[in-house]
This record gives C-alpha cells, structure tokens and sequence, in this order.
C-alpha cells in the first residue's frame, strides 16, 4: 500500500542520493588512492542513509512523542568530546615537535603543514562545531519548549557533519587540502557540508517556528548568527573550480589580494560568529541556568548581540595589515575591530554581574567556575585582539608567537571552558543523572585547564615580543642584527613550556572526558516530583 | 566609479548607515513600553515551565 511521503523526507532522500551519486563518481573515476577512500566513505554513509530512511518510511508512520528530542544531543557531546581529545593531542604533539623538531620522525604526514590542520579543525569544528550543535539543539527545545521539527533532520546533521570531519581530518595527513587556513578541506567535503548545513538551518527555524512565546530567546538569536553566518561565509571563500572529478585539487574562483581578502572575511568570521556567536548562545542560556538568576541586562545582550553581528562583518581586513590591500580597507578593518571592543565587553559586563547574588556558587560549583573564568579571558581575548588590530601594534605582533597565544587565550580560555562549563551541566540533564559523577575531578579539570592556558600564553607572549623585537634589532648601518635562525634558537625554552602548558590541558581534558563517562554510565536520578532540570544546587 | 569616490561613499552614506542601524537597535530594544518583553524573556529559562514541550 502506497502512502504519501511527507515534502522533507522527499528532499531528504534527494540529498542522500545526490551525495550517494557524488561519492560513487569519486570512488569510480578518482585517481589518489585516499581521494578514491573518501569516496568510497561518502558513498557508503550515503547508502546506509538512504537504507535508514527507507526502512523509516516503511514502517507505519511513528506519532513523535510528547518530550524533547535528546539522543542526539547525546551523541554530540560524545563526538565534541571525542574530537577534543583527538585535537588537543594533536596540538600538543605540534608543541613538543616544534620544541624538539626530531619527534616529526622524519615523516611526510607528521609535516607541521599536514598535522596542523587536524588539530585546528579538530578542535574548532570537531569539538567546539559538535559542542554547538548538541547544545543548540538543548537551547532550542527547552526555550522554544518545542521538540526538535523533525525526526530524520537532526540526525542527518550530526552524521553528515561528522562525516565531513572524518573526511577534513584524514584527508591532511595524506595530502589533501586546499591549503586555505580553517577552510583546508577540498571542493568534494564543501559541498558534501553546505548540504549538512542547509539542514541544520532549515531544522532550527522549524524549531523556532514551532516555539510557546512569541519572543525568542535571545541565546537563539547568538545560534542563529552563528548558523546563518557560518553557511554565508563557507559558500563565499570556497567557491572553487575543481581540476576534474579524478583528483580531488581545486583552484579558488578569487586571485591574489581578492583571494587574501576573501579568505581572512572568512577567517575572522569564523572566529566571530563559531567561535563568539554560537558560544555566547551557550552562556545566555547555561549560565542563568547554571546560577539560577536571570541574565543581568537582557536588553544589553540585544543590543550587543547587533553589535557583534554588525562589526564583525568588517573587521577581517585586520588580518591583511600592510600588504597588497588597500590602506583604506586596512584602516576600516582596524577601525571596526577597535569598535567591536564594546559589545564584545558589554556581553562581559553582562556575563559577570549575572553571577552577582550568587558567587558562592563560583566556589563550590566548579562548572560555575569554568563559565566565569571563560567570561574573562573571553574579555581579555577580545581587549587583545582589538588592540592588536591597530596597524602599528600589527606591526609588533603579526607573523610572530604573539598571535598564536591571543588564538588559544580564546580558544582555550574561553571557547573551550565556557563548552565544559556548560556540558557540566547538560550532561546529568540529558542523560537524566542526579548530577556529574565526581566534584573533585572536576575541580581537577578545571586547576589544570587554568594553569595549562596560562602557561600556554604567558609563554607565547613571551616568544612573540622577544622574536618581534629581534626581528626589528637594527645595528648602525640599518642592518638586521639578528638572523632568523638566531630567533628560531631563542624559542626553545617558550615552545618547551608552550608544550608543558599543552600538556596539562590535554590531562585535564582526558580527566572531564572520563568524568562525564562515569557520570553517564552512573545510576539513573530516582524519579522526583519535579521532572527535568532542576537548578544546581551548591555541593556540599 | 573611482577609488576615490567608493571612499567617499563609505566615509559618508556608510557611517549614515551604520549609526542609524545602530539608534534603531538600541531604542528599538529600550523603548520603555518594551520592557515587560524583555523582562519575562528574561525569566523564561527559570520559571520551570520548560521540563516539558508545551504542545
């Protein structure tokens, strides 16, 4: 007996079989043997999505049921977790290499340039990307107290996206890249994302569609931009002509300054709207939640919230400070990044004083915690990143360490500890746990996280002044007193701590990995009166 | 259109632009009779009604 197919899992199915269809001409008429690979991978996951939906269709059509969808949620945070892991080592790997270069064994693959990629995506897509999109999918239900729009959708996105970054990640060491920093992967993996992505678009504003209040919470607002913005910029800088379906090498539709300018509009909105946007959603919803008080100035986190998405948009060009660029677009990147300081503090301001009536929390809640300590070194990174922005301070500090440790005061001190912080207390919520398994070892997680950035950057401020300043040494005649090399040299002890710092954030990331898998492999919560989230209370 | 002129341009109609953008975000947001919106939006994460999907 024939029934209707409902529109969406009509284009479902179109996706699956374009992509199927995409992964078969690779694995057919590919050359490279890991090109052939990832087509043989697309292809596969591809079919069994296909034999997924079938099966789905088949059967007499499911009522979904009165509740929030969150095994997928589950499954996000397991992947954030894993491909932090993953990342994190692989960073630390790079640390101790370029402290004692002989650990690269003199190998094609462990080439900085190959390696590099798979800690960056890995930590920026895989963890911080996973972690955005199981707590988006959290934010979105519970705000809009609405079930994820679809049954097939949310799963489509975890998948697909995952399959994207097993396609990113295998793809570096083995030569694979389009050479573009944090858009490394080839036309095939692109495109094989904006399908993913336009997903994930269409499932969030179905959500959205379907929430109690007309007013939509304003974390939404910070995963919309970061959605929206992410397909926008991920369209734009990969437009590219592939060589032939044989071999998976492109060449960008852009040329030279247009190429340079693309790519870092890209860059810094990426860092802008993942890396800002999508987790600043995170803390207006996990941090009010976290201390039971509502956000200190609603109307502020709106206003900012224009702010951010307004400046961002321009301040690429920073990144480009006395090239081949047009000194007007260098001076209005600088400008608008200077400018982008006050949101940027306002939703500082508003993350702290939130706090205000309930610091104890601070003391006995380790997840707390980490949420504070991301809102300040989320106002240190981004006071740093507009004062590096000006072009005489650029000067100083591009091409050197110095930019390498604002990355990770960012990355690590806020991106990564506002993401535990908030998983802290997803975690015991998703899996229906009385709460995370040990205390301790989060405290642990989190001394260890603090002390490894701080040693992370310190060390990295260290080497950018000391190889900025040897690099401008000039003798009587105006010639360079140093050489680079004898830079190089002077590096050792901070790349020796920048590893050691590396070190002690791996350890503590491996500590809350096996915290939050004794948490979910605990008891269940004995069923109380009052069902779902409860706010924390302080530990005893 | 010269180099110059897009200068013009940007330096003129774009600072228009993005001021005005940024009076009408801010009185949209704190103009008085709102305040109730933003206030229960505030709210809503802690008031418990969100344990369960509401249809």
């Amino acid at each position: 007996m024939l029934r209707r197919i409902p529109l969406e899992d009509t284009a479902i199915l179109c996706a699956l079989c374009l992509v199927l269809l995409g992964g078969l001409a690779i694995l057919g008429w590919g050359v490279p043997v890991p090109y052939v690979l990832h087509g043989w991978l697309i292809a596969l996951a591809a079919g069994w999505g296909i034999l997924w939906m079938v099966n789905r269709l088949a059967d007499a059509p499911a009522q979904a049921p009165q509740a929030y969808s969150d095994k997928v949620i589950r499954f996000g945070v397991v992947a954030a977790l894993i491909w932090g892991i993953i990342g994190f080592a692989v960073g630390d790997i790079l640390a101790w290499q370029l402290a004692i270069p002989a650990l690269n064994g003199d190998m094609a693959w462990t080439n900085f340039g190959r390696l590099r990629p798979v800690h960056t995506s890995g930590v920026i897509f895989g963890f911080g990307g996973n972690a955005l999109i199981a707590t988006s999918f959290y934010v979105v239900q519970r705000t809009s107290r609405a079930r994820l729009a679809s049954e097939t959708l949310p799963w489509l996105v975890f998948w697909g996206y995952n399959l994207f970054l097993v396609l990113a990640a295998s793809g570096y060491p083995l030569g694979i890249t389009q050479s573009k920093e944090y858009a490394e992967p080839e036309w095939y993996a692109d495109l094989l994302l904006l399908v993913v992505w336009l997903g994930y678009l269409a499932l969030y504003l179905k959500t959205l569609a379907r929430r109690a209040e007309p007013h939509i919470y304003v974390a939404n607002w910070y995963y919309l931009a970061f959605i929206v913005v992410i397909a926008m910029l991920h369209t734009v800088n990969n437009l590219s002509v592939p060589v032939s379906i044989a071999y998976p090498k492109s060449y960008s539709l852009f040329a030279g300054t247009q190429d340079a300018m693309t790519q870092w509009w890209y860059g810094h909105n990426a860092v802008g709207f993942l890396l800002t946007a999508g987790f600043l959603g995170m803390l207006y919803y996990f941090l009010p939640k976290a201390v039971n008080r509502p956000v200190y100035s609603y109307r502020m986190s709106i206003v900012g919230f224009w702010g951010i998405t307004f400046l961002y948009l321009w301040a690429g060009s920073h990144h480009l400070h006395y090239t081949a660029l047009p000194d007007w677009v260098q001076y209005l990147g600088m400008t608008m990044s200077i400018i982008l300081l006050v949101p940027s503090w306002a939703s500082v301001f508003n993350g702290i004083l939130t706090i205000n009536g309930a610091w104890d929390k601070v003391r006995t809640d380790p997840a707390v915690r980490f949420m504070m300590v991301a809102v300040l070194f989320y106002g240190l990174a981004t006071f740093e990143g507009s004062f590096m922005a000006i072009r005489p301070v650029n000067s100083l500090s591009h091409y050197t360490d110095w930019t390498v440790g604002h990355v990770h005061a960012g990355a690590l001190g806020w991106v990564a500890f506002i993401t535990f912080g908030a998983m802290y207390k997803m975690v015991p919520w998703v899996w229906q746990r009385e709460g995370v398994y040990s205390l301790k070892l989060e405290a642990w997680h989190f001394w260890l996280a603090l002390s490894g950035t701080l040693i992370y950057v310190g060390a990295m401020w260290n080497s950018g002044i000391t190889q900025s300043l040897m690099w401008q040494t000039y003798d009587a005649d105006g010639a360079f007193l140093y050489s680079l090399l004898d830079s190089v040299v002077e590096m050792h002890p901070y790349y020796a701590a920048r590893a050691v710092g590396g070190l002690l954030y791996l350890i503590g990331g491996c500590i809350g990995a096996y915290n939050i898998w004794m948490t979910v492999s605990g008891p269940r919560k004995t069923k109380s009166l009052q069902a779902g989230p409860i706010p924390s209370q302080p530990a005893e | 259109m010269t180099h110059d002129a897009v200068l013009v341009f940007s330096k003129t109609w774009g600072l228009v632009y993005l001021l005005v953008v940024f009076l009408a975000a801010v009185l949209w947001t704190y103009w008085p009779s709102r305040r109730r919106i933003y206030d229960d939006a505030a709210q809503s994460p802690l008031d418990g009604r969100e344990d369960q999907p509401w249809q």
